[in-house]
Parts: structure tokens; C-alpha cells; sequence
């Protein structure tokens, strides 16, 4: 902003034309986010009021008999036997999701490593393009290549292995299931956010000091405890920052999960190889036959779940932040 | 010197000779930091061997099951009952994510170096938190809320228009956020030689700072273009779907696109029907990958212009 | 002379795909043919999606003012459409209920044809034989109350029959689905306990069984028992094909006269022919569990959801118009689009009724 004198010498100030642009145009992003809030705030009021704090932790959904007629509870009008508990689906959310990132994060990084300098500059460019294009792939078909081809492998061949060798550790022995499971949408989920991470990490290990890197080989550490020492250290934030965006992703991926999670309702899996259920596949398997209820409060607990699911997704948020303000104080 | 004297002194030499062997022998790689090492070689590389296998089985999953419609009425039929081509859904898909491209890009930019220029304080925390938390929206729940709020309450009905909105929404954050790396890629200098110069914000923006980045901003678009051609559940609900082709309404005329061939024509008992889902899936992935290729290709070029790029 | 003669050959490469770019965009850049068509579209159930597209092109060319979309989401949202006006057609396999009627009176129901659903299982060893199943049998192994394949309630069924002792694992579709509708209308008209507890809707509250699995769509209830062993799972006739394809077994359900009875047509017409004289003028009945002897017990009248109000008597012609062919046995309901899809012809009387509802529309 600049001062200018004119002739009068009262001082006129320039309006800062291009940051009030800049400020309008950006403030739709942060803006679109507050109306969906809002919007999914008034639309689920009626919901809220109805189930209050049990539906947080009540394994109990059902939808209730829609060709009955309208009966009052609580003041809201539902149909008879309504009932919203949606404690099964925070739990499938957050677990398969948590899984996802423990079985993504390892791979990512080290194919980034393999990519940016565990080969030839050369190859380095065709290599990578197998790991970016697992980002071309859209959701549903990761759906179909998860049931026609991932459950079949799995039910009948990886899992019942894998019951066989850690029959003793706890949440991995029991029944081997049928191949649609936690493990399995875990696992697509992972095949579906690794390149977001990886690619990011690429870049960011492309960016690192060569100084560091140098001071380390000249100290006698290989290449490999170079990165493992040196560069990952560094790339903290960066690995916070990306892991967050992942997981994101994760929780909100919907078509995929839905056809190889198992679709689980009203329970908890009692171990990795048995259903589960995802908010947001559930809304999506729901809602058709949640637009048959005539009072509606289907359609409104519905989404009364997605607004959960972003209160979910800001305390991750909240929780990455702290994180990384705890690292930068150390 | 007497023959005792010499033997002692050659004695002390050799033992002397001995110990310094003896040192540089003992300084050697522990076994523990081989095995590591080893192991660790062995992760990496199987890593990356098992993203390949993954992609391979993906494509070529879909390519195997897409084969048998692979021939020209693909691109010249428009979708006609249980079989046809799919020019309608082409030109669905490419108007949709061409729009969300024209309407998100703007935002996203601007968000992009509000962040990187201004980012440092409350506000750009705010901007930044609220970024992450959209990406976790799911897109049913954004196709979900444009279908009450544009199809039903404005009265648009399946258009164009809702469809185009629904992913723009869905897009910002991406743009915004690889716009925001982007410019953080440029060195401070630069901006401060804009600055010293007298120029003022807007010309050091736009005509300094988005030239630089505008590679990697591309990629940014790119990848965002990839995105939002994948989509099934934001269209469903707000774009609905046509047999036919687009007649140029924004609104009250709906579209199709090529996700839903895949998802709902899978659905069918007919084999026609799901050698065009696979055919649409297999379309989408090729025209992603000319999409990615496309953006590096962007992307090695102005890295070269501007000598960045490290070959 | 080197670098000029590969200037050129770029350039000349740079304007043909220049050219091809505009030449496919001109392809598809202009709009269609503003020609004033009327355009109507349907959407709603998966069941009646794979008809109305063997339909919508051979009514078209006939009837080249009209442009007919069909959309496969679901009956929930057919319903929904049909009321809200977003679309002219929707498609339901469950009629409405008596709640909505009453908040929308204007909404008609109107039977297109006749559609069936098996009951599959899969076996390892008795996948060719039909085994006998009941309502109360099914309803116990969807309740969790009948655990393993020889129990004595399945093996009562089935004299003689050598049943393997294995956990059963019953598969329900997840989302919203006319063939859950007419599944649990069977299991609650032939099961009280079923009725009282669970009930019938497009989407239950399935009770928990341990293993059991929630698939989605029909080629998803096929995949799911294909890869199973020792489950059994409810799917649409339709895709009676892709299931002797993957060797899946197909029962014997018993009726309401106590005979168990394979998912023919003829058995299909002979309880649709009993109830359609109990068919009231709004055309809104259960077809399941018909009394007879050659009754097969889920069968279940398939329907178009309109609204009697159209925006535009234009529009309303040409759906009545398209409605009436539909209906006709020389048009919609030949046998060859029918028997495509393994459904049953609506009967003359219930056409009739149909016929009535249909000229309603304005």
C-alpha cells in the first residue's frame, strides 16, 4: 500500500486493489466449507434433537418400518422402531482408515526413497509413472479390482494363511472370513493413497540439503542410513502435513470401500479379517431407501453422520496441527 | 648394533605393526548395520516391485475386460440402451471437468498465494485448517447437499451447472494447495527483487511469481483434472445422466459422463453393457495418464527454461 | 539445412494435431439438433433399468420426437424423483406406502410388468441339486437362529440328502433394493417372529450374524456367493444367466400350499394369475406368497411412478403415449424384450387396470 500527497497534501491512500481481489476470490474456498456446515447443521436439526448423545455410541441403526405410519417421539415424527446408534461405523471409519496410513506410510516412503534416489535419474522418470498412475485410477474401478480379484485372493488364500501363522496374536487369529473385510478396504484404501503420499515425498527428498546428505556420506553411513537418520528426520513435517491430506482421503473414500468392506451392520469386527462399515459408504448405500421415509428423519440422521464425520475430520486436523507445533518448539 | 639389539627393535617395530593392523582391522561395519542394511534394500525395492505389481493388476484387469469394445463407435455412438459407444459420456466428462477446471482454478490460485504471500498469519491458518478439513468431505455427502440445494431448492434440476459446482468445491483444496508449494518453491529473492524494483503486490504476483510457478501450478491443475474426472457420487445427484448430447443448458437438462457408465452399467445382466463399463473405465484411466504425462511434460520444459530442472 | 528441415517437420506435426484437436471438437462441440423434442426422463430401480434400456431405443426410433433417458439409481430415489418432479418416470420395485400416498395423493403406481427373484445358494457338492428351503428357514438363517447347513429344520426339508456341517453364511444386499423388499415381505408373511422383529422395507436392520456379508447390487450378491462357500443369498431373475454361469445353486422354495417350486415362468403366471383378480384399482399389492399349488412364492409386480400432474401436456402425451406401448403385449411386454430379461408379462386384466391409471395423466 502506498501513501501519496496530492495537492492539497492530504494523504490519500490507495486501496489495495489486487489483495481485496485477492482476498474475495480466495474466501470462496473457506466459505463454501462454512455454508456446507451450516447447511448440513439446519438440514440434520431435527435428527440431532431426536437421537441426542446416544447416537454417538448405540450399535443400533434401523431405519424402522417405512410402511407404517408416522408415530410422534421425543416430538419428532419417525416411523415406528426408528433408530439411529452409529457407534459400529466410527468405529469401521476411524480403524480402516488408521490401518489404511499404517500399511500406506511404510510403502510410500520407501518407494519414494527407490524412486528418487535408489536409481538412475534416467529411470527414475518412466519408474514413477506405475506409482502416479495408481492416482489416475477412479474409485469404483478400485472397487471392482478389490471384489472381482482382491476378496477372492484373499478369503480363500492370504487369510486363512495368515489365521494359521499368528494364531496366537490376539486381533489376528478367529475366523478367516470370507475375503470382504477390514483387512481387505484397509488395504485398497492404502493401493489408493500411496501415491498421494509418495509423490509428495518424492519431491520433498528431492528438495533436502545435499549438504546434510554429504556431511552424513562423509561420515561413513551408507546411502540408506543417510535417509534413515538424516532426511526422514527433516521431512517431519512434510510427512505430518501429507499424511494428513491422506488420511483425509481416506475417510471420505466412499465407492470403493463399499463394494469389498463387507458392509457390516449393527457390530463391531471381533477381529482384522471380519466386516466392517464406513460412514461414508454407509451414507451412500443408505440413501436411496432413506428417501423412501416420508417424515424424512432417514434422510436427516444421514446426514447428521456426515456432519460427524466432519467433526472427525477436524480433530485429526487439530491433532496434526499439534503435532507439528510440537515439533517446531523442539 | 649387536644381532640382540636389532631382533628386539624389529620385534618392536613388527609388534607396533601388528597393533595399527590390529586397529584398522577391529573398525569394520557391525553385523547389525549390515542386516539393516540389507533389510532395508530389501523393503525399498519390494515396495516399489509390489505399487507395480498393483498397478499392473489394475490396468491390466480393466484392459483385459475393455479389449472386446475397443473400436472407433466408441467415440462416435452416443449410448443407446444396453450397448452403443460413448460419445455422449465423453463429451459429458470432459465439459464437466473442463468447467470445474474454469471455476475452481481462479479460487483455488488466489487461495493458493494468499497462502504462500500472507499465509504466515491467523488468517492463512484458518484458510489452511479449513483446506484440510474439506478434503475430507465425502463426495456423496457434496453430491447429496447439490442435489437439495441446487436441483430441488434453486430448481436447476439435473444440469450442468449443479454438476460443475458440486466439483469445483471438491477441487479447491487440491489447487490450493499445490498452488501454495508451488510458489513456495521460488526463492524469496525473487519476490524482493520485484519489490525493490516497485512493483507492486499484483504485478509481483501475477506477472513475477505465477510465470515462475506456472509449471508446477499446472501439474497442480492437472492432478485436479484427474480427480474430478474420477468421481462417481458428486455427479449422480447433481449432473444426473443423458442418453444424449449435451444441447448447451446450464440448467434443467442433464448429462452424462463416463464414471457413471462404469458404475451403474456394471450393474446390469447384460454382457454388452459391461464391456462398455470397462471400455469407460479404461478411457478414463488413458486420458488421465495423457493428463499426467502432459503436466510433466509441462513441467520439464519450463524447469529447463528456467534452468531448475536437475537432470 | 538439418535444423530447418526438423523446424518444419515439427511445426507441420504441431499444426495436425492442432487440426485433428479442432476436428474432434467440432465432433462434439456442437450442440445436438435443436429440434423441439420432448425429453423425458426415468429413473429408479436397478431391477427395471436393464428393461427400460432394451425399451428406450427401440421405442425411440419409432417415436423420433422423444428422447427417453434412463438413469439405474435405485427405488428409493425413483420414488423420490417421481415425486419431486425431477423426473417424469420413476421406477419402483416396492409400491408406496400408505404414508406416502397419503402426503402425495397424485402420485400414481402403475405395474409394467412382472419380475421374480431366486434364491441361490452355494454348496460344494449340491450346487446341481435344487435343495428345498422355507420362509421360517430362511428367516431363521438370516436371524442367526439356524447356524450350520444340516440342521434338522433344513434337513427335514430335505430327506435324504447328505448336508455338510458348516457354518451358513447368509448374504443381504446393502443398499436400498427392491429384491430386499420382496425377500423380507416373504419372510415376514410366512415367519411372525420375522414380521415382528426385523420386518420388510427396501433395507432392513439384518440382524448381526456372525460372517455374514453385505453386498452391493446383484452382480454383487453373485460375486459375494461365488466366493463364499456355504452361503446363500436373494437375486433378481435377471441374472439367472451369470449364476448357472458361475455353477451356483438354485432352490425349491416352498409356497403357501406347502409344494416347493422352482422360479419358472410358468410358475411365475400361475401366482401372478391368482392374484391379480385381488388387484385393487391403485394397482398397489404384494404378489408374494400367492396362494396355488403352482404358485412360486416372490414374485412381485414392477412399477413406473408417475405423477398425475405434468408440467407440460406435451410431456404428458408423450409419456402416456410411451406408458401404453410399454404395457402392450405387441410392444413393451413382447415376449422377445421380456424373456430377456427372464420376467413375466403382465396379465390382461392387471393391464387393464394399468390402462386406466395411466389415463390419468394429464
Amino acid at each position: 500500500m502506498v501513501e501519496s500527497t496530492n495537492a492539497c497534501g492530504i494523504i490519500a491512500m490507495k486501496i489495495p486493489a489486487f489483495r481485496v481481489a485477492l482476498i474475495a476470490t480466495a474466501s470462496f474456498l473457506p466459505l463454501s466449507l462454512l455454508l456446507l456446515i451450516v447447511f448440513l447443521v439446519l438440514y440434520s436439526w431435527p435428527a440431532i434433537q431426536f437421537n441426542q448423545f446416544d447416537f454417538l455410541w448405540t450399535n443400533d441403526w434401523n431405519l424402522g418400518n417405512l410402511y407404517g405410519n408416522p408415530v410422534s417421539v421425543h416430538g419428532q415424527q419417525i416411523m415406528p422402531g426408528a433408530r439411529y446408534g452409529i457407534w459400529f461405523l466410527v468405529v469401521g471409519t476411524i480403524v480402516s482408515s488408521v490401518l489404511a496410513m499404517l500399511i500406506a506410510m511404510p510403502i510410500a516412503i520407501g518407494s519414494a526413497y527407490f524412486l528418487s534416489e535408489g536409481v538412475r535419474k534416467s529411470w527414475a522418470g518412466p519408474l514413477s509413472l506405475f506409482v502416479d498412475l495408481l492416482a489416475a485410477v477412479p474409485s469404483v474401478v478400485y472397487g471392482l479390482w478389490g471384489y472381482a480379484l482382491l476378496v477372492p485372493l484373499f478369503g480363500q488364500t492370504i487369510f486363512p494363511f495368515m489365521v494359521k501363522t499368528f494364531s496366537f496374536v490376539p486381533f489376528l487369529n478367529g475366523s478367516a472370513g470370507s475375503g470382504y473385510g477390514l483387512l481387505t478396504a484397509a488395504f485398497v484404501l492404502a493401493v489408493m493413497i500411496i501415491p498421494l503420499i509418495s509423490a509428495t515425498l518424492r519431491e520433498a527428498i528431492q528438495m533436502t540439503e545435499p549438504a546434510l546428505k554429504e556431511a552424513g556420506l562423509s561420515l561413513g553411513l551408507n546411502r540408506l542410513e543417510v535417509f534413515w537418520h538424516i532426511t526422514l528426520p527433516k521431512l517431519k513435517t512434510v510427512l505430518i502435513g501429507v499424511g494428513i491430506l491422506a488420511l483425509g482421503r481416506a475417510l471420505g473414500e466412499t465407492m470403493a470401500v463399499l463394494m469389498v468392506s463387507g458392509n457390516a451392520l449393527n457390530y463391531l469386527p471381533n477381529n482384522i479379517y471380519a466386516p466392517i462399515s464406513t460412514m461414508a459408504a454407509f451414507i451412500a448405500s443408505q440413501l436411496d431407501s432413506a428417501l423412501q421415509d416420508p417424515t424424512n428423519m432417514a434422510v436427516e440422521a444421514l446426514s447428521e453422520i456426515a456432519l460427524v464425520l466432519l467433526l472427525i475430520t477436524i480433530v485429526v486436523n487439530i491433532t496434526a496441527r499439534l503435532m507439528l507445533w510440537m515439533e517446531r518448539i523442539r | 648394533m649387536d644381532g640382540a639389539d636389532t631382533l628386539m627393535a624389529t620385534k618392536a617395530l613388527d609388534d607396533t605393526l601388528v597393533t595399527v593392523d590390529k586397529v584398522t582391522r577391529r573398525f569394520r561395519i557391525s553385523l547389525w548395520r549390515r542386516l539393516m542394511t540389507v533389510m532395508a534394500w530389501i523393503f525399498v525395492v519390494s515396495s516399489f516391485v509390489f505399487l507395480a505389481a498393483m498397478f499392473l493388476s489394475i490396468v491390466g484387469d480393466v484392459l483385459v475386460h475393455a479389449w472386446p469394445a475397443l473400436n472407433l463407435k466408441l467415440l462416435t455412438d452416443i449410448t443407446n440402451g444396453i450397448g452403443g459407444g460413448l460419445k455422449n459420456a465423453i463429451e459429458g466428462s470432459i465439459i464437466m471437468s473442463l468447467g470445474a477446471l474454469l471455476l475452481a482454478a481462479p479460487i483455488g490460485i488466489s487461495a493458493g498465494i494468499y497462502l504462500s504471500e500472507h499465509g504466515q498469519g491467523g488468517a492463512g491458518k484458518i484458510l489452511r485448517f479449513l483446506s484440510d478439513v474439506l478434503v475430507g468431505v465425502p463426495s456423496i455427502v457434496l453430491g447429496y447437499v447439490g442435489y437439495i440445494t441446487m436441483v430441488i431448492y434453486l430448481g436447476w434440476q439435473f444440469s450442468v451447472a449443479a454438476g460443475v459446482i458440486t466439483l469445483t468445491v471438491m477441487l479447491l483444496p487440491y489447487i490450493a494447495r499445490s498452488t501454495e508449494l508451488a510458489l513456495g518453491n521460488i526463492p524469496l529473492a525473487v519476490r524482493e527483487a520485484g519489490y525493490g524494483l516497485g512493483a507492486g503486490e499484483g504485478r509481483v504476483a501475477l506477472q513475477i511469481l505465477l510465470p515462475g510457478a506456472a509449471p508446477a501450478i499446472m501439474t497442480g491443475l492437472f492432478y485436479a483434472v484427474a480427480l474430478s474426472m474420477g468421481e462417481t457420487a458428486p455427479l449422480l445427484y447433481t449432473a444426473g445422466w443423458s442418453n444424449y448430447m449435451w444441447t448447451g443448458h446450464l440448467t434443467k437438462e442433464p448429462i452424462g459422463y463416463l464414471t457413471y457408465v462404469i458404475w451403474t452399467f456394471i450393474n446390469e445382466p447384460f454382457a454388452e453393457s459391461h464391456m462398455l463399463a470397462f471400455a469407460a473405465a479404461f478411457l478414463i484411466t488413458a486420458g488421465v495418464l495423457i493428463l499426467i504425462l502432459l503436466g510433466r511434460w509441462f513441467l520439464v520444459r519450463g524447469q529447463r527454461r528456467t534452468g531448475a530442472y536437475q537432470s | 539445412m538439418l535444423y530447418r528441415l526438423k523446424k518444419e517437420i515439427s511445426r507441420s506435426v504441431k499444426g495436425a494435431v492442432m487440426l485433428s484437436a479442432l476436428g474432434l471438437a467440432g465432433l462434439y462441440a456442437l450442440p445436438a439438433s435443436a429440434a423441439p423434442t420432448i425429453s423425458l426422463l426415468e429413473t429408479g430401480s436397478t431391477l427395471l433399468y436393464p428393461l427400460f434400456n432394451l425399451w428406450v431405443p427401440v421405442y425411440t426410433k419409432m417415436n423420433p420426437g422423444v428422447q427417453i433417458t434412463t438413469q439405474g439409481t435405485g427405488s428409493g430415489t425413483g420414488i423420490a424423483e417421481a415425486i419431486s418432479g425431477v423426473a417424469q418416470i420413476g421406477a419402483s420395485d416396492a409400491y408406496m406406502s400408505d404414508a406416502q400416498v397419503k402426503m402425495h395423493p397424485e402420485i400414481l403406481n402403475i405395474p409394467l410388468a412382472i419380475s421374480i427373484q431366486m434364491i441361490n445358494y452355494n454348496v460344494p457338492g449340491l450346487n446341481n441339486i435344487h435343495l428345498k428351503l422355507s420362509g421360517p428357514v430362511l428367516a431363521g438363517i438370516y436371524s442367526g437362529k439356524i447356524t450350520n447347513w444340516d440342521d434338522a429344520a433344513i434337513a427335514k426339508l430335505n430327506p435324504g440328502v447328505k448336508l455338510p456341517n458348516h457354518k451358513i453364511i447368509p448374504i443381504h444386499r446393502t443398499d436400498g433394493s427392491g429384491d430386499t423388499f420382496i425377500f423380507t415381505t416373504y419372510l415376514s408373511d410366512t415367519t411372525p417372529a420375522w414380521s415382528k422383529s426385523v420386518g420388510y422395507s427396501t433395507t432392513v436392520s439384518w440382524p448381526a450374524v456372525p460372517g455374514g456379508i453385505g453386498a452391493m447390487g446383484n452382480p454383487g450378491m453373485v460375486q459375494a456367493l461365488k466366493t463364499t462357500p456355504y452361503g446363500v443369498a436373494y437375486i433378481g431373475i435377471s441374472w439367472k444367466k451369470p449364476v448357472e454361469e458361475a455353477k451356483l445353486g438354485l432352490a425349491k422354495l416352498e409356497n403357501r400350499d406347502g409344494k416347493f417350486l422352482l422360479p419358472t415362468v410358468e410358475n411365475a403366471k400361475a401366482a401372478a394369475g391368482e392374484m391379480v383378480s385381488k388387484t385393487p384399482a391403485d394397482e398397489r399389492i404384494s404378489l408374494v406368497y400367492a396362494p396355488g399349488a403352482k404358485s412360486y412364492p416372490i414374485i412381485n409386480y414392477e412399477y413406473a411412478i408417475v405423477s398425475k400432474k405434468q408440467a407440460k401436456p406435451e410431456v404428458a402425451a408423450a409419456m402416456k403415449k410411451f406408458l401404453n406401448w410399454a404395457i402392450d403385449s405387441k410392444g413393451g411386454n413382447a415376449p422377445h424384450f421380456i424373456t430377456a430379461v427372464n420376467f413375466v408379462p403382465l396379465p390382461e386384466s392387471a393391464a387393464a387396470l394399468s390402462r386406466k391409471q395411466i389415463a390419468e395423466i394429464q
